[in-house]
Protein backbone atom coordinates (compact mmCIF):
# COMPACT_ATOMS: atom_id res chain seq x y z
CA UNK A 1 0.00 0.00 0.00
CA UNK A 2 1.44 3.26 -1.12
CA UNK A 3 -0.19 6.65 -0.98
CA UNK A 4 -3.21 5.95 -0.23
CA UNK A 5 -4.57 9.51 -0.04
CA UNK A 6 -3.98 10.09 -3.85
CA UNK A 7 -5.20 6.88 -4.99
CA UNK A 8 -7.25 7.20 -8.09
CA UNK A 9 -11.05 6.09 -7.26
CA UNK A 10 -10.62 4.17 -10.42
CA UNK A 11 -8.02 1.41 -9.49
CA UNK A 12 -10.73 -0.64 -6.80
CA UNK A 13 -12.19 -3.58 -7.97
CA UNK A 14 -15.83 -3.81 -8.78
CA UNK A 15 -17.53 -5.22 -6.07
CA UNK A 16 -21.21 -6.20 -6.62
CA UNK A 17 -23.70 -7.25 -3.57
CA UNK A 18 -22.61 -11.03 -4.03
CA UNK A 19 -18.77 -10.05 -3.57
CA UNK A 20 -19.92 -7.92 -0.06
CA UNK A 21 -21.99 -10.57 1.19
CA UNK A 22 -19.43 -13.01 0.98
CA UNK A 23 -17.14 -10.95 2.34
CA UNK A 24 -19.51 -10.36 5.44
CA UNK A 25 -20.30 -13.81 5.78
CA UNK A 26 -16.38 -14.38 5.58
CA UNK A 27 -15.61 -12.08 8.29
CA UNK A 28 -18.16 -13.63 10.46
CA UNK A 29 -16.50 -17.06 10.15
CA UNK A 30 -13.67 -17.39 7.65
CA UNK A 31 -13.53 -20.96 7.95
CA UNK A 32 -17.34 -21.29 6.37
CA UNK A 33 -16.96 -23.44 3.79
CA UNK A 34 -17.81 -22.97 0.09
CA UNK A 35 -21.30 -25.33 0.70
CA UNK A 36 -22.72 -22.97 3.31
CA UNK A 37 -21.93 -19.39 1.63
CA UNK A 38 -23.70 -21.11 -1.58
CA UNK A 39 -26.23 -22.47 0.58
CA UNK A 40 -27.06 -18.87 1.71
CA UNK A 41 -26.73 -16.69 -0.68
CA UNK A 42 -28.44 -19.79 -2.92
CA UNK A 43 -25.44 -19.71 -5.78
CA UNK A 44 -23.25 -22.82 -6.45
CA UNK A 45 -20.54 -23.77 -4.41
CA UNK A 46 -17.95 -23.26 -7.75
CA UNK A 47 -19.45 -19.77 -8.10
CA UNK A 48 -18.66 -19.06 -4.22
CA UNK A 49 -14.66 -20.36 -4.89
CA UNK A 50 -14.70 -18.87 -7.78
CA UNK A 51 -15.49 -14.95 -6.60
CA UNK A 52 -13.15 -15.93 -3.18
CA UNK A 53 -10.45 -16.61 -5.78
CA UNK A 54 -11.07 -13.15 -7.79
CA UNK A 55 -11.04 -10.58 -4.49
CA UNK A 56 -8.43 -12.29 -3.35
CA UNK A 57 -6.59 -12.04 -6.35
CA UNK A 58 -7.47 -8.18 -6.59
CA UNK A 59 -6.34 -7.97 -3.30
CA UNK A 60 -9.37 -6.49 -2.20
CA UNK A 61 -9.87 -8.87 0.49
CA UNK A 62 -7.94 -11.48 2.39
CA UNK A 63 -9.46 -14.70 4.27
CA UNK A 64 -6.91 -15.30 7.56
CA UNK A 65 -5.94 -17.30 10.41
CA UNK A 66 -5.60 -14.56 13.36
CA UNK A 67 -3.26 -15.63 16.32
CA UNK A 68 -2.98 -13.53 19.45
CA UNK A 69 0.36 -12.22 20.55
CA UNK A 70 -0.47 -14.23 23.45
CA UNK A 71 -0.90 -17.55 22.04
CA UNK A 72 2.70 -17.17 20.61
CA UNK A 73 4.12 -16.11 23.93
CA UNK A 74 4.19 -12.55 23.03
CA UNK A 75 3.58 -11.13 26.28
CA UNK A 76 4.91 -7.46 25.74
CA UNK A 77 3.55 -5.11 22.95
CA UNK A 78 5.60 -1.76 22.52
CA UNK A 79 4.86 1.02 20.32
CA UNK A 80 7.61 2.56 18.86
CA UNK A 81 8.65 6.27 17.41
CA UNK A 82 11.72 6.65 15.48
CA UNK A 83 13.42 9.94 14.26
CA UNK A 84 15.56 9.44 11.62
CA UNK A 85 18.77 11.48 10.66
CA UNK A 86 21.20 11.26 7.67
CA UNK A 87 19.23 8.54 5.55
CA UNK A 88 16.05 8.27 3.81
CA UNK A 89 13.42 7.06 6.22
CA UNK A 90 12.22 4.19 3.74
CA UNK A 91 15.90 2.71 4.13
CA UNK A 92 15.74 2.84 7.67
CA UNK A 93 12.13 1.63 7.67
CA UNK A 94 12.86 -1.23 5.33
CA UNK A 95 15.61 -2.49 8.12
CA UNK A 96 13.89 -2.31 10.64
CA UNK A 97 10.99 -4.28 9.09
CA UNK A 98 13.75 -7.47 8.80
CA UNK A 99 13.82 -7.67 12.46
CA UNK A 100 11.60 -10.91 13.19
CA UNK A 101 10.43 -8.28 16.75
CA UNK A 102 8.90 -6.16 14.49
CA UNK A 103 5.25 -6.50 13.43
CA UNK A 104 4.31 -3.54 11.74
CA UNK A 105 6.30 -0.61 10.29
CA UNK A 106 4.87 2.98 9.05
CA UNK A 107 6.64 5.73 7.16
CA UNK A 108 4.51 8.37 8.81
CA UNK A 109 3.94 12.39 9.00
CA UNK A 110 4.55 14.26 12.35
CA UNK A 111 7.53 14.59 14.69
CA UNK A 112 8.24 10.94 13.90
CA UNK A 113 9.79 9.31 10.72
CA UNK A 114 9.05 6.03 11.67
CA UNK A 115 6.16 4.27 13.87
CA UNK A 116 6.80 0.38 14.86
CA UNK A 117 5.49 -1.89 16.65
CA UNK A 118 7.40 -4.29 19.22
CA UNK A 119 6.33 -7.79 20.46
CA UNK A 120 8.77 -9.56 22.43
CA UNK A 121 8.23 -12.66 24.29
CA UNK A 122 10.18 -11.82 27.47
CA UNK A 123 12.00 -8.10 29.02
CA UNK A 124 15.35 -9.98 28.55
CA UNK A 125 14.61 -9.61 24.41
CA UNK A 126 15.13 -6.37 24.49
CA UNK A 127 18.66 -6.19 25.19
CA UNK A 128 19.92 -8.16 22.49
CA UNK A 129 17.08 -6.40 20.28
CA UNK A 130 18.00 -2.75 21.12
CA UNK A 131 21.76 -3.18 21.54
CA UNK A 132 23.07 -5.60 18.76
CA UNK A 133 20.34 -5.45 16.00
CA UNK A 134 18.69 -2.36 16.55
CA UNK A 135 22.15 -0.31 16.97
CA UNK A 136 23.13 -2.01 13.80
CA UNK A 137 20.56 0.10 11.85
CA UNK A 138 22.30 3.33 10.63
CA UNK A 139 20.34 7.13 10.45
CA UNK A 140 18.39 6.20 13.69
CA UNK A 141 18.55 9.67 15.74
CA UNK A 142 16.22 9.01 18.66
CA UNK A 143 14.09 6.20 20.02
CA UNK A 144 10.46 6.85 21.72
CA UNK A 145 9.26 3.91 23.74
CA UNK A 146 5.28 3.33 24.95
CA UNK A 147 4.81 0.25 26.76
CA UNK A 148 1.13 -1.21 26.30
CA UNK A 149 -0.91 -1.40 29.23
CA UNK A 150 -4.16 -2.52 28.11
CA UNK A 151 -5.15 -3.06 24.48
CA UNK A 152 -8.66 -1.98 24.46
CA UNK A 153 -9.68 -2.32 21.03
CA UNK A 154 -7.79 -3.90 18.55
CA UNK A 155 -9.98 -4.66 14.99
CA UNK A 156 -8.53 -5.91 12.03
CA UNK A 157 -11.16 -6.38 9.52
CA UNK A 158 -9.17 -3.85 7.56
CA UNK A 159 -6.00 -3.92 7.14
CA UNK A 160 -3.21 -3.44 4.09
CA UNK A 161 -3.24 -5.80 2.07
CA UNK A 162 0.28 -5.94 -0.06
CA UNK B 1 -1.99 -11.64 29.40
CA UNK B 2 -1.66 -15.20 30.44
CA UNK B 3 -3.15 -17.73 28.32
CA UNK B 4 -4.02 -21.43 28.41
CA UNK B 5 -0.30 -23.01 27.03
CA UNK B 6 -0.83 -25.10 23.54
CA UNK B 7 0.69 -28.11 22.78
CA UNK B 8 2.93 -29.00 19.55
CA UNK B 9 -0.33 -30.33 17.79
CA UNK B 10 -1.97 -26.87 18.44
CA UNK B 11 1.17 -25.09 17.20
CA UNK B 12 1.29 -27.15 14.25
CA UNK B 13 -2.52 -26.44 13.68
CA UNK B 14 -2.13 -22.63 13.81
CA UNK B 15 0.86 -23.10 11.46
CA UNK B 16 -0.99 -24.67 8.77
CA UNK B 17 -4.06 -22.61 9.39
CA UNK B 18 -1.57 -19.60 8.90
CA UNK B 19 -0.51 -20.48 5.53
CA UNK B 20 -3.74 -21.17 4.42
CA UNK B 21 -7.09 -20.37 6.50
CA UNK B 22 -9.59 -22.17 4.90
CA UNK B 23 -8.19 -25.39 4.17
CA UNK B 24 -10.48 -27.78 4.88
CA UNK B 25 -10.19 -30.68 8.27
CA UNK B 26 -10.21 -33.03 6.43
CA UNK B 27 -7.25 -31.93 4.60
CA UNK B 28 -5.57 -30.82 7.86
CA UNK B 29 -6.31 -34.57 9.65
CA UNK B 30 -4.51 -35.78 6.80
CA UNK B 31 -1.34 -33.67 6.92
CA UNK B 32 -1.18 -34.18 10.46
CA UNK B 33 -2.32 -37.92 10.91
CA UNK B 34 -4.80 -37.11 13.47
CA UNK B 35 -8.47 -37.37 12.50
CA UNK B 36 -10.65 -34.96 11.42
CA UNK B 37 -12.74 -34.66 14.81
CA UNK B 38 -9.48 -33.74 16.56
CA UNK B 39 -8.83 -31.17 14.09
CA UNK B 40 -12.17 -30.03 14.96
CA UNK B 41 -12.06 -29.74 18.58
CA UNK B 42 -8.61 -28.49 18.34
CA UNK B 43 -10.01 -25.32 16.19
CA UNK B 44 -13.27 -25.09 18.50
CA UNK B 45 -10.85 -24.38 21.61
CA UNK B 46 -8.72 -22.25 19.92
CA UNK B 47 -11.28 -20.32 19.17
CA UNK B 48 -13.14 -19.76 21.99
CA UNK B 49 -10.18 -19.30 23.95
CA UNK B 50 -9.39 -16.46 21.60
CA UNK B 51 -6.53 -17.60 20.50
CA UNK B 52 -6.78 -17.31 17.08
CA UNK B 53 -9.69 -16.40 14.48
CA UNK B 54 -10.56 -16.73 11.21
CA UNK B 55 -11.81 -13.56 9.16
CA UNK B 56 -11.91 -11.75 5.61
CA UNK B 57 -9.83 -8.70 6.05
CA UNK B 58 -10.88 -6.11 3.24
CA UNK B 59 -7.98 -3.95 1.82
CA UNK B 60 -7.57 -0.54 4.00
CA UNK B 61 -6.60 1.11 0.61
CA UNK B 62 -10.03 -0.08 -0.94
CA UNK B 63 -11.93 1.20 1.74
CA UNK B 64 -13.89 4.41 1.57
CA UNK B 65 -11.56 5.27 4.47
CA UNK B 66 -7.59 4.44 3.56
CA UNK B 67 -6.06 7.18 5.35
CA UNK B 68 -4.48 5.40 8.20
CA UNK B 69 -3.62 7.97 11.13
CA UNK B 70 -1.91 7.25 14.40
CA UNK B 71 -3.20 9.69 17.18
CA UNK B 72 -1.58 9.57 20.35
CA UNK B 73 -3.09 10.93 23.63
CA UNK B 74 -1.51 12.85 26.77
CA UNK B 75 -4.17 12.50 29.44
CA UNK B 76 -5.10 12.27 33.04
CA UNK B 77 -4.12 8.96 33.96
CA UNK B 78 -6.90 8.11 36.35
CA UNK B 79 -9.09 9.25 33.22
CA UNK B 80 -7.19 7.06 31.02
CA UNK B 81 -9.31 3.78 31.58
CA UNK B 82 -12.94 5.72 31.06
CA UNK B 83 -11.15 7.19 27.89
CA UNK B 84 -9.92 4.26 26.29
CA UNK B 85 -13.75 2.61 26.09
CA UNK B 86 -15.33 6.12 25.16
CA UNK B 87 -12.79 6.10 22.35
CA UNK B 88 -12.87 2.87 21.11
CA UNK B 89 -16.94 3.27 20.37
CA UNK B 90 -15.86 5.69 18.11
CA UNK B 91 -16.51 3.86 14.61
CA UNK B 92 -13.37 5.59 12.95
CA UNK B 93 -11.37 4.51 15.73
CA UNK B 94 -9.85 0.77 14.76
CA UNK B 95 -7.47 0.19 17.80
CA UNK B 96 -7.04 1.98 21.37
CA UNK B 97 -3.93 1.27 23.18
CA UNK B 98 -3.56 1.84 27.04
CA UNK B 99 0.58 2.88 27.15
CA UNK B 100 2.95 3.93 29.62
CA UNK B 101 5.60 6.01 27.98
CA UNK B 102 5.19 8.49 24.73
CA UNK B 103 1.69 8.55 25.10
CA UNK B 104 -1.10 7.68 27.89
CA UNK B 105 -3.45 5.81 24.92
CA UNK B 106 -2.71 5.47 21.51
CA UNK B 107 -5.28 4.93 18.98
CA UNK B 108 -4.67 3.81 14.82
CA UNK B 109 -8.00 5.15 13.24
CA UNK B 110 -8.92 4.47 9.35
CA UNK B 111 -10.19 7.86 7.60
CA UNK B 112 -11.59 9.36 4.69
CA UNK B 113 -10.25 12.70 4.70
CA UNK B 114 -7.70 15.15 6.65
CA UNK B 115 -10.82 17.51 7.79
CA UNK B 116 -12.29 13.99 9.13
CA UNK B 117 -9.18 13.61 11.12
CA UNK B 118 -9.19 16.76 12.48
CA UNK B 119 -12.51 16.32 13.84
CA UNK B 120 -12.22 13.40 15.27
CA UNK B 121 -8.80 13.90 16.90
CA UNK B 122 -8.64 17.79 17.34
CA UNK B 123 -12.70 18.32 18.08
CA UNK B 124 -14.26 15.21 19.38
CA UNK B 125 -11.17 13.41 21.34
CA UNK B 126 -9.54 16.87 22.72
CA UNK B 127 -13.06 18.06 24.57
CA UNK B 128 -13.32 14.50 26.05
CA UNK B 129 -12.63 15.30 29.73
CA UNK B 130 -9.00 14.22 30.95
CA UNK B 131 -7.14 14.75 27.51
CA UNK B 132 -4.44 17.41 27.82
CA UNK B 133 -2.41 16.94 24.48
CA UNK B 134 -3.24 15.19 20.92
CA UNK B 135 -1.13 14.45 18.01
CA UNK B 136 -1.44 12.96 15.03
CA UNK B 137 0.92 11.31 12.84
CA UNK B 138 -0.40 9.93 9.26
CA UNK B 139 1.11 6.52 7.77
CA UNK B 140 1.89 7.53 4.15
CA UNK B 141 3.37 4.10 3.85
CA UNK B 142 3.46 1.12 5.26
CA UNK B 143 6.45 -0.71 4.88
CA UNK B 144 5.84 -4.12 7.18
CA UNK B 145 2.25 -5.31 8.17
CA UNK B 146 1.77 -8.63 9.73
CA UNK B 147 -2.07 -9.40 9.55
CA UNK B 148 -0.91 -12.89 11.02
CA UNK B 149 -0.93 -11.85 14.46
CA UNK B 150 -3.09 -9.75 16.50
CA UNK B 151 -4.60 -8.95 19.95
CA UNK B 152 -8.03 -10.83 20.14
CA UNK B 153 -9.90 -8.82 22.02
CA UNK B 154 -13.32 -10.54 22.21
CA UNK B 155 -15.84 -12.05 19.13
CA UNK B 156 -15.72 -9.18 17.04
CA UNK B 157 -11.81 -8.13 17.57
Amino acid sequence: MKDTMSQPAGIQPELDDIDRKIIGFLREDGRATNQELARRLKISAATVSARIRRLEQAKAMKVVAVTDFAALGYNFLLAVGIQVQGRRAGDVARDLAKLKHVFAAHLVTGARDIEVLLALHDYEELHALLLDEIAKIKGIRTIECGIAVDVVKFNFDVAPIS
Amino acid sequence: MSKPQLDDLDRRIIGLLTRDARVSNRQLAHELGVTEGTVRGRIKRLEADNLIRFSAVSNVAYSGAPQVVLIGIHAQLDQVQSLCQRISAMQEIRCVIAMMGRYDILCVGLFGSLTQIVEVANNRILSMPGVRHVETSIAVETVKYDHRVAKITDRRG
